[in-house]
């Protein structure tokens, strides 16, 4: 668990790069900080491991102050992916890979078997890989030893610094499935700093909003970020497609309505799961010639979706979520 | 008029190669004189150098403050500072020695700041960020990531030192410039000549080493733990 308290970073006069941050990371959720530049994304994700000391407040792991942590083996306990991946250019990936279980003085042995296991992990070949130099990799390569070499240790806690930039966009949609299905495996407590709010939504557990002046704006889970925008700001920056994009984040099984007057009780035409998100639902609606679209779950009819049931749970999705935050202001547009 | 002057070019090609075979042992042992002066100034003057340029690195004034210096030192006249050695240290190889160390210090110290400077910004954060201590983030990335442009440094050192040795005859360090110097004296251009051809060889030798050595570092294969090791499939 990681608890910001009051964290402040100043750098001289004017506004300061974070502002009074105060929220907490449960173990083993996925944090994105997500904000325009200038927000202090980074100032607060370098405060975890102490790259950064707070102006004032301070930060907690497991109710531990970290300033209170020698910050050298603070930081052997912290997985960290850096921005632009930091790989080093005159080591191997097995070399760079090994870099904190060597710090901690692992014995060789265990070093190699751990070195492939971490390979084999973020999916690439041991034999094929182990000896390569970073400038033979691909950028999407390179993130994944970014990746592994983060998670060598073993550490509860792994921070992000953009894990995922410095690729080209299929790639970075790949990557990041394969974090979601790491993270579904291992289970760390992630603070993870982006500026697309797309891959914010996808990745995190819980999102943190921040403006520029390093301002939280809004803490939630995606569907209440998006559902609820706690401010003019947050709603602009989650922009107009943020209907559509909560649409990902709703089941069919939410959407459910009794069969339509109109239609057999036995569905033709299109179906779908359950558990398939009302995106897929809509799709199907759009493409095929019926007005609404069967649910089935697993061989037999549960029930129909149609675009009034699918506008009535969203209605019914942000009115459970403004009587969640009955407490938190809350703004919207218009 | 034209005939003559080619004529008498070829014969002291002839002369030349007939000189330097039959002076060779005693033009070995200059030759050997003169590479054991390179060899000690840069004994002497690359490690503090390079320590120097550790530890200003990280410091701008004192790396402007100590290269200001080492430039200084570097202008000034190679036969005013064996001269001026001279007076503290007597005749011999240790004024030779001393003036080639001072020279050498310029452009091992500069390179190392350069070379230290120019290590990426991330690697450097990503050392620090795994839990390296400074000293640990020093010898284990940001000095091998520097080292190619050091031992840059140390090739320019030691091809100027090749050059600037032959002065040291002067002083009576020996070396080539015995010969340069006899022959100057005696009128005899084809020991002069004979001379500068090993002093120049000796020049491209030190250097096609060193670029060698420098190659490699930056390939970086002499560095990984396990280059013995296949490296592909």
């Amino acid at each position: 668990m990681i608890r910001y308290e009051e964290a402040t970073k100043r750098y001289g006069p004017g506004p300061p790069a974070l502002d009074r941050l105060t929220l907490e990371v449960p173990a083993g959720e996925t944090c994105v900080l997500v904000g325009p530049s200038g927000g202090g994304k980074t100032t607060a994700l370098k405060m975890v491991n102490r790259l950064v000391e707070p102006t004032s407040g301070r930060v907690l792991i497991d109710g531990d102050d970290v300033a209170d942590a020698d910050p050298v083996t603070l930081r052997r306990g912290i997985g960290y992916v850096i921005q632009q991946v930091g790989l080093f250019p005159h080591l191997d990936v097995a070399a760079n890979v090994a870099t904190v279980p060597r710090l901690l003085g692992w014995e060789r042995r265990r070093v190699d078997a751990r070195v492939d296991e971490l390979l084999e992990l973020v999916g690439l070949e041991p034999a094929t890989y182990r000896h390569r130099r970073p400038d033979e990799l691909s950028g999407g390569q390179r993130q994944r030893v970014g990746v592994a070499r983060a998670l060598a240790a073993d550490p509860p806690v792994l921070l992000m610094d953009e894990p995922f930039g410095a690729v080209d966009p299929v790639t970075r949609a790949r990557l990041q499935d394969e974090f979601l299905r790491l993270q579904r495996q291992l289970r760390r407590t992630v603070v993870l700093v982006t500026h697309d709010i797309d891959e914010a939504l996808r990745l995190g557990d819980r999102l943190a909003v921040l403006a520029t002046g390093g301002r939280l704006e809004q803490y939630g889970t995606p569907a209440e970020v998006l559902a609820r925008p706690a401010s003019p700001f947050v709603a602009d920056f989650v922009g107009a497609g943020r209907t559509l994009r909560r649409l990902d984040l709703l089941s069919a099984a939410a959407a459910i309505a009794p069969a339509p007057a109109a239609q057999p009780s036995s569905p033709e035409g299109p179906t779908v799961a359950p558990d398939a998100t009302l995106a897929d639902v809509m799709a199907a609606l759009l493409t095929g010639d019926s007005d609404s679209v069967g649910v089935v779950d697993g061989g037999s009819p549960v029930g129909f979706v149609t675009v009034d049931s699918i506008r009535a749970a969203l209605r019914h999705d942000e009115l459970a979520r403004s009587a969640e935050n009955s407490d938190a202001p809350v703004e919207l547009e218009g | 008029m034209t005939d003559t002057s080619v004529h008498r070019r070829y014969r002291s090609h002839i002369d030349v190669w007939h000189f330097l075979v039959d002076n060779r042992p005693e033009l070995w042992n200059e030759a050997g004189a003169h590479a054991r002066l390179v060899a000690l100034a840069l004994l002497i003057a690359v490690p503090p150098a390079v320590a120097l340029g550790v530890f200003a690195a990280r410091r701008p004034r004192l790396a402007a403050l100590s290269v200001g210096t080492a430039g200084v030192i570097f202008t000034i006249p190679s036969l005013a500072l064996f001269a001026l050695l001279v007076a503290p240290l007597g005749l011999g190889t240790a004024p030779a020695v001393a003036a080639l160390a001072l020279y050498s210090v310029l452009p091992v110290l500069r390179n190392t700041v350069v070379g230290l400077g120019e290590v990426p910004a991330d690697a450097v954060e990503a050392a620090r960020g795994m839990g390296m201590t400074e000293r640990q983030a020093l010898w284990r990335v940001r000095f091998p990531l520097a080292l190619p442009v050091v031992v840059g440094g140390v090739r320019v050192a030691a091809v100027t030192a090749v050059g600037m040795a032959t002065v040291a005859a002067l002083v009576a360090a020996g070396g080539l410039g015995d010969s340069i110097f006899a022959g100057l004296r005696a009128g005899d251009e084809t020991e002069v000549l004979a001379a500068t051809v090993l002093i120049a060889g000796l020049a491209l030798t030190v250097d096609g080493t060193l670029a060698a050595v420098e190659h490699r570092l930056r390939k970086g294969s002499a560095l990984s733990p396990r280059s013995s090791e296949g490296r592909r499939p």
